[in-house]
């Protein structure tokens, strides 16, 4: 007893002395900023998860860069981020604490849809934060701001399911595939967006042959797969993470399955196209959101490559960029930095009609000289010129991406009105 | 300054409805020694029950029976105690680790269903649009935490007076002579598996109450509520707080939630710049850390069962021996 209780001293000692550590290497760190007065926004993000961090480091990148254009109103913007663990009770926990605590106006996150669904509804929209995601593509949104219950504090970059499902059923239809088989991942976004394929597919006449629910961090999936493999599909939809489709692209390669395969966004990645193999990818084509075709989109690509050494491949990765970057002008219009006042101001800075501004320093440095004479701007994002509906929804050009031998490429391009104009077709 | 009264406010609530459950897992693992390893099922169960019973009607689904708030939360509460009978009369030969896998099958089961019955459960996206009782009749949101808080002191309330009463009277120690000799037990005539069953089924009914409570603070639930890290937050806290003493079940709730929130907080406030995307990941170890240091300190728990204490110390024993070899 008497040696564990040392033992325990010493370790709340040490554990004490690393903290103290922390805070004491905080200060020179806070001097070395440049402006002398800080903002405080918040950021609810899975930092503790592989995909989650790089989401994160784009949040602060985009603050960064704000901040070298001169902050808000001329003070640096602190962005004080929390992890949510992918946990509900942790995520609302550390939002409440940060529109309490560090009083916040605007608090932006979190990624899955479980966890910001809460914090809207017991969290921002109750205290008047105005709440941005950048990757919440739940249509559970929706009808929660059509309910008006979000008090237009609500948006989010990440376009919604609806508008991604109408682009994979487009690139299905274009192939001139006759029936597909489905994979999709068992949460929120893949039960959505699986159904919505469905649906749009059927609508245009081809045959939906089954779809299948990927859990995540199941050894085998060779359940599924021959459970699709069985209806004999001419091609394949997957909307599926890396992880899982690693594990189910083997086993489905390995049973004789179709190579003929459509991919959601979550599936661009490096490490899945290294795991699988480059000469079963050849036919694969996905979708994605796309950037516009401006000089400011690609200024994206460049600065990020100019700043972390990689592409921006990771899913949501423009899309907490924009949030960021539209959070901050709506803030430097606001007249008033309180959440209501912000999300006033959002179909301000995001107006088409605007003068059009980039994401670089030297755009920032004008639209806040053009947001300061009180004239509207036009945001063009790394997901493009991001407009927003009266839920806080965007809608988004897509693209089509297929792997190649250095990474991914385009294959074809589909502007903003060609979208919404296949949406309309397909809901009539 | 109002501020941190709202947030002590929500924090406060949060944990309190956490104590509740850690409460119900004290009357099993802590009087009657079942291992409960399915915790989330049985909140699940009473968080779902209240938000079907008592939601708004759904386009596509069950529920939306629009109940009356306490008959929503009691049926809440039945749910879980429907369940737990159910899982209780299936797993009653089973004790131990045995009863623990059981139970953990049923955890993971019940989210799988939450996850896949979307007639039922409205699967991965969750239930929302639950209406708080008088939410609107109140207003203001601030004053409405505080009357929510002052609801769930009583609830806590309730649920330790009762347990306290129930571990005092003959039954409580019927409870204990189980869980420390069911032979010795059954030699005196009593029934230990219709014991354990009823502690197991009333634990389950107040682990339904605090997901009840759960979802109606949030006005939401869905699968990603029921994740088995809740099953270990909740065990973790009745450890620390230590099992058999319902004041230490409080107790080690406000200390576990509290380390385990705080630390992110802390790490937000001190931890440099570029650290602040592996916070996170610090986080994590610092929560494992707090939990491990404490129970170095003290294996028992932060307050020990009173009982235990005063029959097995060793100087109590020590001293009964020496008395006895005195002469």
């Amino acid at each position: 007893m008497k040696r564990s209780r040392s033992l325990f001293v010493s370790g709340y000692a040490a554990l004490m002395l690393g903290l103290g550590l922390l805070g004491a290497s905080l200060v020179p760190v806070s001097t070395a900023q440049a402006a002398d007065c800080t903002t405080k926004i918040g950021a609810v993000l899975p930092t503790s998860v592989d995909w989650g961090r790089p989401i994160a480091e784009t949040a602060q990148f985009a603050v960064d860069l704000f901040n070298e254009a001169g902050g808000v109103k001329g003070c640096d913007i602190e962005m004080v981020l929390r992890d949510t663990q992918v946990d509900p009770k942790i995520g609302v926990d550390a939002a409440k604490a940060l529109v309490d605590l560090d009083k916040v106006p605007v608090l932006l996150g979190a990624v899955s849809s479980g966890v910001s669904m809460p914090i809207l509804t017991s969290v921002t929209a109750p205290a008047g934060v105005m709440q941005m995601s950048c990757c919440s593509s739940s249509t559970a949104f929706t009808d929660v701001a059509a309910d008006g219950k979000t008090n237009g504090l609500w948006f989010r970059t990440f376009a919604t399911t609806r508008n991604q499902a109408a682009v994979a059923a487009k690139l299905i239809q274009e192939r001139g595939y006759k029936s597909v088989g489905i994979f999709y991942k068992n949460d929120d976004w893949g039960q959505d967006i699986g159904k919505l394929v469905a649906a749009d597919l059927e609508k245009l006449g081809i045959e939906v042959t089954t779809s299948a629910a990927i859990n995540d961090a199941q050894p085998s999936y060779r359940a599924e797969v021959t459970e699709v493999l069985k209806t004999k599909p001419e091609a394949l939809y997957m909307a599926i993470y890396p992880t899982e489709g690693i594990s189910v692209m083997r086993e489905w390669i390995s049973l004789g399955g179709t190579q003929k395969i459509v991919a959601a966004n979550a599936l661009k990645s490096d490490e899945f196209r290294d795991a699988v193999g480059m000469q079963y990818l050849t036919t694969l084509v996905g979708h994605d959101s796309a950037p516009p075709r401006t000089d400011s989109a690609t200024a994206f690509v460049d600065m990020y490559k100019a700043r972390f050494d990689s592409e921006p491949n990771g899913p949501g990765l423009p899309n907490s960029f924009d949030a960021v970057m539209i959070s901050l002008l709506a803030m430097e219009a606001a007249p008033e930095l309180t959440g209501a006042s912000i999300a006033a101001q959002v179909a301000k800075v995001t107006d088409p009609e605007g003068t059009p501004v980039s994401p670089d320093v030297d755009g920032l440095k004008e639209a806040i000289k053009l947001i300061g004479e009180g004239k509207n701007v036009s945001y063009q994002g790394a997901t493009g010129a991001v407009v927003f509906d009266e839920n806080g929804d965007v809608s988004a050009p897509a693209l089509a991406w297929k792997f190649n031998e250095e990474g991914v490429e385009e294959v074809s391009y589909f502007p903003l009105a060609d979208v919404d104009a296949f949406i309309t077709t397909l809901s009539q | 300054m109002i501020g941190l009264i709202s947030y002590l406010t929500f924090f406060l609530t949060i944990a309190l409805i956490l104590a509740i459950a850690v409460l119900g897992l004290n009357l099993q693992w802590g009087f009657t020694g079942l291992f409960n390893g399915g915790i989330v099922a049985f909140f699940g169960a009473g968080a779902y029950g209240i938000v079907l019973l008592g939601g708004p009607e759904r386009v596509d689904g069950l529920g939306g029976f629009g109940l009356p708030y306490p008959i929503a939360l009691i049926g809440g509460v039945l749910s879980a105690g429907a369940l737990a009978l159910l899982v209780g009369l299936a797993t009653t030969k089973l004790r131990h680790d045995y009863l623990a896998i059981a139970t953990f099958g049923v955890a993971i089961a019940l989210e799988s269903v939450a996850r896949n019955a979307e007639y039922f459960t409205g699967g991965a996206k969750g239930l929302s649009g639950f209406e708080r009782p008088f939410e609107s009749f109140i207003g203001n949101p601030f004053v409405y935490s505080l009357a929510f808080l002052f609801v769930v002191c009583l609830c806590v309330t309730a649920v330790y007076l009762f347990l306290e009463t129930l571990v005092r009277s003959p039954f409580g120690r019927l409870l204990r002579a189980v869980r420390e000799n069911e032979r010795a037990a059954t030699s005196l005539g009593k029934s230990p598996p219709t014991v354990r069953l009823i502690s197991f089924v009333l634990g389950a009914m107040i682990m339904g109450l605090s997901g009840g409570l759960y979802a109606t603070f949030y006005a939401f639930i869905s699968p990603q509520d029921l994740a088995p890290v809740l099953t270990f937050q909740i065990w973790a806290m009745l450890i620390v707080g230590g099992s058999g003493n319902n004041k230490g079940a409080i107790l080690g709730t406000l200390v576990v939630w509290g380390s385990w929130v705080g630390s992110g907080w802390l790490l937000a406030a001190l931890a440099p710049q570029e650290w602040q995307l592996y916070a996170g990941s610090i986080q994590y170890i610092l929560i494992g850390s707090i939990i491990v240091l404490t129970l170095l300190a003290r294996p028992r728990g932060l307050l020990p069962e009173k009982l235990s204490q005063m029959h097995y110390t060793r100087q109590h024993v020590l001293a009964h021996t020496n008395a006895r070899e005195a002469p």
